[in-house]
This record gives structure tokens, C-alpha cells and sequence, in this order.
């Protein structure tokens, strides 16, 4: 977390009982949420959780049927223009103008906002320098690698200087290099100052760079607050994981559900479950004979969970 | 009323200006068809057909086939080209490049777009029959032609009505095609027909109750047949008339229902 945050209690994005249905279907169902300068917010949630859908309510790609966002105190309902001023978005798609060049693509994004962003020319190379794509400035975008594409979606993003990033699924369908690539000029940008707001499926990215998450299930917000905290709130303390093959399966099936806590999660040939620390206590007194291992638990113990509930 | 309001805003004329600069990137050989095919029309349907038909009368007037085919071809450009801007290069531009989702991560919304893309397609239709406009000068000069000049410039902005009109219906198809194969349905089912039957290429007329009607409600009619009395005779005729009443309410009509149903396709609203 950066200095920003504590320099900067007032959030730079706020939007607060946020509500959208798409037919008969209530797809984010009363969300809240902040981001402050400085501050990295990851939205987690299983496939149709309503990750994409409260984003693209937030940088006014759809209108809310109830509820409100505000950026940098702004609200949106009342001054789209003033608050898209004031947004960038990444959207998880390529959306670059086919017809232009990597530099024409950020200049003419250039002429879409008022006030136009000042010195364009100047900051439009101060991009490609940053972004790596100096080099590439009078190819076509789809002649780059899926990296490079990402890091001009970016970059087309910040043309304008705004405060707010939106990332949605940023490093989807990259190589790992890339992947920390984007990593690296993301954490940049946080240092630098700008609310960020990112969805992923990608656990250890969500890890890495959050600096609150905020968990998503079934259009509604089961979590929200610092990643360890998250965990906790949700997963638990601890997390045992045991062979699957072991003789005292049915036995510890019948413990897990006479303790009330469902069936194990199955992953290849090993079972793994939550306990917290007396559940821990009660469990190796109960079993004390087994081979298990214990490890603090994780966001892709989260994810699974999640996922779990949902089938 | 918002959406009418935002054709004189700042993004719908930025969203434009991108299409002109892509368009003047290209103008060398993007400029060929407009010039080309009208002097090809003329040549062939005009001189070459027209040869074989005797002069006949219109509106109490002895016209040559090609001086009554000239004005058609001006009112037929319009109509294509805004048609064809709004339907093809449209539905490329929000369905493959995916422009559209990127603009509308700015300042500019979807009526913005929506606007962008009618006013390139009229400034398009417009600029196109300018051309075939100074072809036919060139058919006056070289005496194949004697036609009035003096009203012409004046329906300049009938014509960039018209092309709005028309690309707010093809934006209708480009919201509700399914896919860009099935523009096959509203070229060949409405927009051939509607070409044609409109005297633009030949005179449609008859006493049946159906076609006057047909006649009376069909902009593209009374807009080449406006064209057609300035031409020939340099006269103002109620068809002018007919033909910016009947554009206005194309537009006051179809661009509402083209953005709510826009809205659906790529907002995904419902």
C-alpha cells in the first residue's frame, strides 16, 4: 500500500448501492464500493458474479437502475462528461482503432476528451517511451504481440492523465513475462498516485497487487477489505490438505460433517478444507494419527470456494 | 430531445472528424467509385441505351433519356452512399474493429456515435453528388446536356438532409442484423427496390391508388424529382418541399429507435 493512501483518506471513487438488471435477472444486486488514491482495488468473483457488469457501471459503460458513483467527488449521474474526464479504462478486450498507428491510436484518444489533454504530442511520446513502444510507434496494433497490445491499451488509458484506472482482466491470455511486465507499470501507476480498480481471474495477480479486494458473489459483495482479511473472513485460518487415498477418508468425511463444515474440496488426489485454530485443535486431537499438511490459506482457496458454492 | 441535442456537440463532430481523416488517408483510390460511376452510368445507360429510346414527354416537357436520367443519378448517390456508410462501414466499424467500444470509453456516448456516424455518411452522400454534380457539368460543357445550374447549389443542404435521413436507416439495419451476411435482406428487399422505384432511373407513373401512394411517401421520389425540375426547368417544385418534410421526419423517427436499439446491441441493455 502506498503513502497515498494514508496521505488520502477521501476516496477517489466511491459508488454506493449499485443495482442492474438485465432482464428479470438482478446482476449486481446493491454493491458498495472505494477506491482511494494510491490504492490498487481487486474485484474477485467466480464467472458471472457480476465482476465486469459493476465496472463498466462505475466508468459509465451502462446506467445503474439504482444507486450512484462519484468520482473524485463528482457524481456521475449529474456530470457524465466531468466524470469521464476524470476516468481511464482498460477494458478486457482490444478495442484499438484498426485504422490508425500505435502513436495515432493514443493521439486521436487524445481528441475525445475536453479539455483536451494539454501538450498532447509530448505526452503521447512520453507514453511509448514508458510503455515500451517507441518502437512499434507507426506499426498497426494488431501487427504487436498480445503483450505490447496490452501495454497500448494501457497507455491509451492514461493519454488523458486521469485519476481513476479501470483494468478489466488486464493480463488475461499473456505469457508470464508479460503478465509481470504489466505488473510492473500497474504498480508503477499506483505509486504514481491513481485509484485503480482491477478485475482478474488470476489469484496470484489479485495477491500481488491488491490492496483491498473486494469479493463478488451473485451480484452481491461477500467481502471487501484487506486481502488477509478477506481470506480469513472467508476461507478461515488454516487450510489442511490430506491424501485422498488414505483409509481414514470416510472418517474424516463423517468429522467434517458432523462438524458442520460441508464436504472437502477435491483438487487431483488430495482433499482440502478451512478449519480455524480450535477447529485445527479438534481436528488433530480427533486424527492424530494422520499425515496432513496445514498452510495459511490463500485467494485461490477463495476462488475455489466460491466456485464450489456456485456448482 | 438529448438526442437531438447532440448533434451539435463536440464528440459526435470528433467521431466524425476520425472518419474523415481515415477517409482522406485513403482519398486517391477511395475517390475513384464517385467519379467513376457516374460517368459509367451515363455513358452507358444515359448515351448508350438512351440512344435506342426517342425523347419523351415529362411534365409537359420533350426530355432526352440521359437529361431525365442526370438528376436521378444525383438523388441516387446520396441515398447509396449515405445508405451503404451507415449500414457496411458502420457495422465493420462497431462489429470487427470494435471503434465504437473504444470511443465510448471516453467522453463520447453512444448518441455521440450514433451522430458521428449519420453526418460522415451525409458529408459522404454529399460529397459524392457533388461530384457526379460536377460530372454532369462536364456533360453540359461537352453539349451533351443543357441544364439549369442556377438552383443547384441551393439544394446542397437538401442533400445533406437526405444523406441523414438515409444513414438513419441504415443504422436501423446495422442495429438488428443478425450478422453482416443477412445485410443481403434489407439491400435486396428495401433498399434495390426503394432505389429504383423512385423515379430515379425511370419514370414510375400510373393512376393506381398504390403507387400514388407509394409515390406521395417516398422521400427518395419526391427528392429526384425536385432535383429532376431544378435541372431541367429551374423550377421549385413542392417536391423540395415534400422531400425535407419527409427527411426531417425520417430523422425525428428513426434515430431514436436506431440509438435504443444500439443500446441493446452494444451496451448490451435491455
Amino acid at each position: 500500500m502506498s503513502a497515498e493512501i494514508q496521505n488520502n483518506p477521501k476516496p477517489l471513487l466511491s459508488a454506493h448501492g449499485l443495482v442492474k438488471h438485465f432482464g428479470s435477472s438482478r446482476v449486481v444486486d446493491g454493491v458498495d464500493l472505494q477506491c482511494r488514491s494510491g490504492e490498487i482495488l481487486g474485484m474477485l468473483g467466480a464467472n458471472g458474479a457480476g465482476k465486469t457488469t459493476t465496472l463498466r457501471l462505475c466508468y459509465g459503460f451502462l446506467q445503474p437502475d439504482e444507486g450512484s458513483v462519484f468520482i473524485d467527488g463528482i457524481e456521475r449521474e449529474k456530470d457524465p462528461d466531468g466524470v469521464n474526464r476524470l476516468i481511464g479504462v482498460c477494458t478486457q478486450d482490444d478495442t484499438f482503432d484498426t485504422d490508425f498507428t500505435v502513436q495515432d491510436n493514443l493521439l486521436w484518444f487524445g481528441h475525445y476528451f475536453r479539455p483536451r489533454p494539454t501538450d498532447l504530442e509530448t505526452r503521447v511520446r512520453e507514453l511509448l517511451d514508458r510503455f515500451d513502444l517507441s518502437r512499434y510507434a507507426k506499426a498497426k496494433p494488431d501487427t504487436l504481440s498480445g503483450g505490447y497490445r496490452r501495454r497500448l491499451m494501457i497507455a491509451r488509458a492514461l493519454v488523458h492523465q486521469p485519476k481513476v484506472l479501470f483494468l478489466d482482466e488486464p493480463t488475461t491470455g499473456l505469457d508470464p513475462q508479460a503478465r509481470m511486465a504489466v505488473w510492473e507499470l500497474v504498480d508503477g501507476l499506483r505509486n504514481e498516485g491513481l485509484g485503480i480498480v482491477l478485475t482478474t481471474h488470476y489469484m496470484d495477480e489479485a495477491e500481488r497487487l491488491s490492496d483491498n479486494l473486494l469479493v463478488l458473489k451473485e451480484g452481491q459483495v461477500v467481502s471487501v477489505g484487506a486481502p488477509r482479511t478477506v481470506l480469513g473472513d472467508l476461507v478461515g485460518e488454516h487450510v489442511v490438505v490430506l491424501d485422498a487415498k488414505i483409509p481414514q477418508a470416510m472418517a474424516v468425511e463423517s468429522w467434517l460433517e458432523k462438524e458442520g463444515l460441508g464436504e472437502p474440496t477435491r483438487i487431483l488426489n488430495t482433499w482440502q478444507f478451512a478449519l480455524d485454530g480450535t477447529g485445527l485443535a479438534r481436528f488433530s486431537a480427533a486424527f492424530g494419527e494422520l499425515r496432513f499438511e496445514v498452510r495459511p490459506p490463500n485467494l485461490d482457496d477463495l476462488f475455489l470456494q466460491l466456485t464450489d458454492d456456485d456448482s | 430531445m438529448r438526442l437531438y441535442l447532440a448533434m451539435t456537440a463536440w464528440q459526435s463532430w470528433a467521431v466524425l472528424r476520425r472518419h474523415l481523416t481515415v477517409y482522406l488517408r485513403n482519398w486517391h483510390t477511395a475517390a475513384l467509385p464517385p467519379i467513376f460511376e457516374p460517368i459509367i452510368l451515363l455513358l452507358v445507360f444515359g448515351v448508350g441505351l438512351g440512344s435506342n429510346i426517342p425523347d419523351f414527354d415529362w411534365k409537359s416537357q420533350n426530355v432526352s433519356y440521359l437529361a431525365y436520367l442526370a438528376p436521378g443519378i444525383v438523388a441516387y448517390t446520396v441515398f447509396m452512399t449515405a445508405f451503404f456508410q451507415a449500414l457496411f462501414a458502420a457495422y465493420i466499424r462497431m462489429h470487427y474493429q470494435k471503434t465504437w467500444d473504444g470511443q465510448l470509453t471516453t467522453q463520447v456516448r453512444l448518441e455521440h456515435v450514433v451522430w458521428g456516424e449519420a453526418l460522415w455518411s451525409a458529408s459522404l452522400g454529399l460529397a459524392y453528388s457533388v461530384i457526379v454534380i460536377f460530372v454532369l457539368v462536364g456533360f453540359n460543357l461537352g453539349g451533351w446536356l443543357d441544364l439549369h445550374w442556377s438552383g443547384v447549389i441551393a439544394t446542397l443542404p437538401l442533400l445533406f438532409l437526405a444523406g441523414v435521413a438515409f444513414a438513419a436507416l441504415g443504422l436501423l439495419f446495422t442495429a438488428i442484423v443478425p450478422t453482416i451476411d443477412h445485410m443481403n435482406i434489407p439491400f435486396y428487399l428495401v433498399i434495390m427496390p426503394l432505389g429504383f422505384a423512385s423515379n430515379t432511373y425511370f419514370p414510375l407513373e400510373s393512376d393506381a391508388l398504390l403507387a400514388q401512394a407509394w409515390l406521395m411517401i417516398n422521400p427518395l421520389h419526391h427528392l429526384a424529382e425536385g432535383i429532376r425540375l431544378l435541372m431541367l426547368s429551374g423550377i421549385w417544385s413542392y417536391h423540395l418541399v415534400m422531400a425535407v418534410f419527409l427527411f426531417l421526419l425520417m430523422i425525428l423517427i428513426l434515430l431514436p429507435v436506431d440509438l435504443r436499439l444500439l443500446r441493446r446491441r452494444v451496451l448490451g441493455e435491455r
